[in-house]
């Protein structure tokens, strides 16, 4: 067959495309079914930028202002971290939570533009990854093809969870396995943590909690063996106290609340049942138990509390405080099934949610009475996500909750922005409609002094119709009329979970 | 004729291996630090591997980044080896809190398992008579 001049052209084409991919796929390798769907939805569904590849070199950009002004008293970082790199050689995970960590910096300084930056987290895992150019260790929900083995779970520490500061040092956090520390300015990263030569590679989560005196709780969870090791870390970074629990069940817990007293833990009903890889394929649905709550007493970890509520699932806590007869009250996002981590966060990778996959995720408030009865009322008309309080408030008595919130039956992430009010039961929203996806939002006090909700909330959104992130702000007292000031990034970033405010 | 030659080959090359005739030298490589220890143990059989005793054992003191652990008569046959750097030189693998071995180790043919250690399968090799080079690497 002779080649006439338009096959010359589509195979050249098809040469110099091919030629431009990094990570060219060999030609004998068959076409990964995950990566091909993603690659088909992602040109129908703006959606799936929120699940898209980052350049490997990160973010530098500066955002544009669409309306308002910086409040004065706003000035600082907001850091972010979420996955961000989903494929390599053609081949993508199969969970959302496989992908390695991002951490973003937005830089507010009231009378100039927002800026931005965002770099990979150096784990192992990346710069090892990105020098062979392929995937090269299990993830927590995927086996890439030829992956070694592991030596530990840092080899597949993704510190793609959230950030924290502490002590002046930037940390990208995982709930694997080690914290890794990052400088705050340039987001270069410098490597483990390593809270004391004993606690090297040791799972420290993401989700750590601030007394107001500066005090930092966490936990790590070895599912597998019923255990978990606290921490207790001075505000200076030197860790004070660090133990293993060995008889809580094996439940995923991914977040825990305090109490000016007690560490509450719910453990919900995605319960370890045997270690398998990937390693999210070790847990199963078991409600032949209720969900458990364990509150350990912060001054004597050997003393523990109880408690048993219907079955469920959950991954973010609001906040808890405890009454002098020793009545705690919790808030969380609960849903009666973990179809949002087994299913939903599966359909991601392929860019088509599955209505099936819903988990209908509500705010409840939860009363642990001392006479061992645990009560709930639902609070949210909503689905309900990421729940955050003032800061200053950890662990006391308070007011307000606020949280991402979507209707039932919208697959396609959080599109409300919504504040409770616990004492009179109020309700305050503003919808940004299906256009947007919320991302986890931050109160920002007004000053020390300023009492409890007097501050911001800022939060990113992926502008679906834009096709690129954006900055909001609101006057925490006034979520209904809208964001006080917007901004707007020329690029779309991959969805992020978890950051922190650092105040400048 | 030439199959009683080789029959009678292969009875020799048996017997030399009964008879301890074989040599092994393994190398490691990647040690972070040049102190302490390397410490490694010979496995002849699944079943000691996965529990049971060790054929051999070496200690050999670390004095560069890389080592060399010699053993000069044994059996030709299987073997894994199990190894790790005793960094502090205090003859044990420390580990961590969680139990997770916090000085480096590795497994014949560079194997590795997923929390826990690489199975015999993935680790075996075989020591023919004579001379036998197997490397490790730490990295």
């Amino acid at each position: 067959m002779a080649l006439n001049r338009r096959h010359l052209l589509s195979l050249m084409a098809a040469g110099s495309g091919a030629a431009a991919l990094p990570g060219l796929a060999l030609a004998n390798q068959p076409v990964d079914p995950v990566y091909a769907a993603f690659e088909a939805a992602s040109r129908e569904d703006p959606w799936t930028l929120g699940f898209t590849d980052a350049p490997s070199e990160g973010f530098d950009g500066v955002a544009r202002r669409l309306h308002g002004r910086l409040p004065r008293g706003l000035a600082g970082v907001l850091h972010r971290n979420g996955p961000a790199r989903f494929s390599r050689n053609e081949w993508r995970y199969r969970h959302w939570f496989d992908g390695d960590g991002m951490v973003h910096a937005w830089r507010l300084t009231p009378g100039r533009d927002v800026s931005h930056t965002a770099r990979f987290v150096g784990t192992r895992k990346w710069q090892n990854e990105e020098a062979a150019g392929r995937f090269l260790v299990p993830t927590f929900g995927s086996n890439p093809p030829g992956s070694i083995g592991l030596r530990g779970p840092d080899d597949m520490n993704a510190a793609n969870t959230s950030v924290m500061m502490l002590n002046g040092e930037l940390m990208a956090l995982w709930e694997g396995g080690s914290a890794w520390r990052l400088d705050p300015e340039t987001l270069e990263s410098r490597g483990s943590r390593d809270f004391h030569e004993s606690l090297r590679g040791v799972p420290f989560s993401a989700h750590p909690k601030i007394d107001p005196d500066g005090t930092v709780w966490n936990f790590g969870q070895a599912a597998s063996h019923d255990l978990l090791v606290l921490y207790q870390i001075g505000a200076d970074g030197a860790l004070r106290r660090a133990e293993m629990v060995d008889d809580i069940p094996g439940g995923m817990i991914h977040d825990f609340a305090v109490t000016d007293r007690s560490l509450v833990f719910l453990i919900g009903n995605l319960a370890f049942q045997r270690m398998q890889m990937p390693f999210l394929d070790s847990f199963g649905w078991d409600d032949s138990r209720g969900m458990r709550v364990v509150a350990i007493d912060k001054a004597d970890w050997s003393r523990r509390r109880t408690w048993d509520m219907p079955p469920g699932f959950l991954f973010h806590v609001g906040g808890a405080w405890e009454d002098a007869d020793g009545t705690i009250h919790v808030d969380a996002a609960l849903s009666d099934d973990a179809e949002i981590a087994t299913g939903h966060a599966r359909d991601v990778m392929l860019g088509t949610p599955q209505l099936e996959h819903q988990s209908i995720s509500r705010m409840r408030l939860i009363t642990l009475h001392p006479d061992g009865r645990a009560e709930q009322s639902v609070f949210s008309d909503v689905c309900a996500e990421f729940p955050q309080v003032d800061p200053r408030y950890t662990g006391l008595a308070r007011r307000f909750t606020w949280h991402v919130g979507w209707p039932d039956g919208h697959m396609r992430g959080a599109t409300q922005l919504v504040q409770r009010d616990l004492v009179s039961g109020a309700t305050q929203r503003f919808d940004f409609g299906t256009d947007i996806v919320v991302e986890e939002p931050l109160f920002i006090p007004n000053g020390d002094r300023a009492e409890e909700g007097e501050g911001w909330l800022v939060h990113t959104a992926l502008n679906k119709r834009e096709r690129a992130t954006e900055l909001h702000v609101f006057n925490a007292r006034h979520i209904e009329d809208g964001p006080v000031t917007s901004w707007r990034l020329p690029y779309a970033c991959p969805l992020g979970f978890h950051g922190c405010w650092r105040g400048v | 004729m030439t199959s009683m030659m080789t029959a009678a080959l292969m009875t020799a090359l048996l017997s030399l291996g009964a008879d301890s005739d074989a040599s092994l030298t393994v190398t490691v490589e990647g040690l972070q630090t040049p102190e302490g220890a390397v410490m490694m143990a010979l496995y002849a059989d699944e079943a000691s591997w996965n529990g049971g005793d060790a054929v051999e054992g070496r200690r050999v003191v670390v004095q560069g980044l890389t080592a060399t652990v010699e053993f000069a008569s044994l059996p030709a046959g299987d073997y894994a080896i199990r190894m790790f750097h005793d960094v502090d030189g205090d003859g044990e693998l420390d580990t961590n809190l969680m139990g997770i071995p916090s000085e480096p180790f590795a497994f014949s043919n560079n194997a590795r398992g997923n929390f826990g250690p690489a199975s015999w399968a993935d680790a075996v090799f075989t020591v023919s008579p004579g001379g036998n080079a197997h490397a490790l690497d730490l990295q």
